[in-house]
């Protein structure tokens, strides 16, 4: 397995409900990829499968050939749906907290991107606003040397100018070779920086491949293809 | 890594703990000049002195009593929140063990256990002079001695460390089974701790009946028992403690690892 993230039927059910179902997906070094799929279509479950915050019921993934664990978490920087930040602290605590536990952690980078949004090492993260925390935990985020970037609906609640904030922030700032898995809903606006694509239906994979290629052979954009795909 | 996350976990509730024990500590301090004591010497009729003495004193029991429940809910809260809840993405995403998580909070709230203990006791020596408790300290000492014998110093550490650590992961387990729910996990969380408590206190009584029965009888037929009695019924109570604290360490790394779902 040369792919950064190989998965073979990879399973998992909560009581008998399937949200990942015999999923198989290879993925290589150096790609943005977009998972898209409605709701309810198993992109969180495969994002935390991928982070050890779930076990599989059946098959395997392999993150740089490991399964899921302590190796792999120190490649994988993850961004999760909820706000994790522990509300008493300050943003200097944060960051000795990410600088202590992550040695990929690029203490110089997180202060120069939250110094340009006005955010100082003083500020508590109690009082900022939730769009705030939010940018806050994507620069610590983005701010490790990971391998694997996993970004679980980094712009789905915040308004079109913090996405366009939010975008530039992952593209500008994901280390070179690595790649980038996002999932969304929201494909037209992300549309433009993927390299690939994966459609989830149900837990299944109903479409892979790069975007040029989507492009090419059905003629249409990933936004119109993932309409007709899911098309209620 | 361990050493990390205790520091950690340290800065996150020494915020909390240290206020905590300065309000005592003033509190305690207050009341020494208020002198209220006195009080319970005074035999003429009650006027505002004595009232406000009597409030100042009551104040600072429930404040005692106030310290020792808040160790109790930090301790639960930091588990809880930290770990199975919104935090649980930070912390289980990171290059840790979760053996490990474990053991830094239950090393941490040992750590506040004795602090508790402390602060208590040093606000006690505040309030009524440091010379009376080193007076009554080897008086205390005398009797454990006598109770236990040579081996109480042993025995005695051993047992109050052993229930910690049994009382604490017992709290733990409840809420990692909690944890296994999808709905009401707080509810269910505090369901499985009646469970457990209740298991805990049959498999006790069964121990006691099945190796105790030597200290009963000479119990209902002569009235003090002998040192060797009284080690062998804390060794017991301690060697149990210990193995269920064991028990319940493997059942929650085996769902902190195995069966996490944080919400």
């Amino acid at each position: 397995m040369n792919n950064l993230l190989e998965c073979r039927n990879l399973s998992k059910s909560f009581g008998s409900v399937k949200a990942l179902n015999k999923v198989n997906l290879s993925i290589g070094q150096g790609r943005i990829v977009g998972l898209l799929g409605p709701n309810a279509s198993g992109k969180s479950t495969f994002i935390k499968i991928c982070n050890d915050l779930l076990t599989p019921t059946g098959g395997e993934i392999r993150i740089a050939g490991k399964k899921p664990g302590i190796e792999t978490k120190k490649i994988v920087s993850y961004l999760p749906e909820r706000s994790y930040l522990n509300d008493w602290m300050k943003v200097s605590d944060i960051i000795a907290f990410f600088q202590d536990f992550y040695s990929d952690f690029n203490r110089d980078k997180a202060y120069d991107m939250l110094k340009s949004l006005g955010i100082g090492k003083k500020d508590r993260l109690k009082t900022m606003s939730k769009g705030t925390k939010e940018k806050v935990q994507l620069i610590l985020v983005m701010s490790r040397e990971a391998q694997l970037y996993l970004l679980d609906e980094p712009i789905g609640g915040v308004d079109p100018a913090a996405r366009d904030y939010i975008l530039d922030t992952i593209i500008s700032n994901y280390s070179e070779n690595a790649t980038v898995i996002l999932s969304t809903h929201l494909i037209a606006d992300i549309e433009k920086i993927l390299d690939d694509v994966i459609f989830l239906r149900e837990g299944q994979v109903a479409l892979t491949g790069t975007v040029d290629q989507i492009r090419e052979e059905s003629g249409k954009s990933v936004d119109s293809l993932f309409r007709e795909v899911f098309k209620c | 890594m361990l050493g990390k996350l205790i520091r950690h976990e340290i800065k996150s509730t020494a915020r909390i703990f240290l206020p905590l024990y300065a309000v005592l500590l003033v509190f305690a301090l207050l009341n020494r000049y208020l002198n209220p004591l006195q009080v319970f010497d005074s035999s003429g009729t009650p006027n505002l002195e004595s009232m406000l003495k009597g409030i100042s004193i009551s104040l600072y029991v429930i404040l005692i009593i106030a310290v020792f429940v808040l160790t109790l809910v930090i301790v639960i809260q930091r588990f809880y929140k930290n770990l199975l809840g919104d935090e649980g993405y930070l912390m289980f995403t990171l290059p840790v063990k979760a053996w490990q998580h474990i053991l830094s909070k239950f090393l941490t709230a040992v750590i506040w256990y004795f602090m508790t203990a402390a602060s208590v006791v040093i606000s006690v020596m505040i309030l009524i002079g440091a010379d009376k408790l080193f007076d009554f300290l080897p008086q205390l000492i005398q009797m454990i001695r006598e109770a236990f014998g040579s081996s109480g110093p042993v025995v005695l550490p051993a047992f109050i460390l052993s229930q910690m650590a049994a009382g604490t992961l017992m709290i733990y387990s409840s809420m990692a089974l909690g944890h296994l729910f999808q709905k009401n996990r707080l509810m269910y969380s505090f369901a499985m701790y009646c469970a457990l408590y209740a298991a805990y206190q049959i498999i006790l009584a069964i121990l006691i009946l099945l190796l105790g029965n030597n200290l009963f009888e000479s119990l209902l037929q002569s009235a003090a028992p002998t040192p060797a009695q009284l080690n062998s019924l804390f060794g017991m109570l301690a060697a149990v403690a210990v193995l269920m604290a064991v028990v319940h360490f493997v059942l929650i790394n085996h769902i902190l690892t195995r069966k996490l779902n944080l919400e």
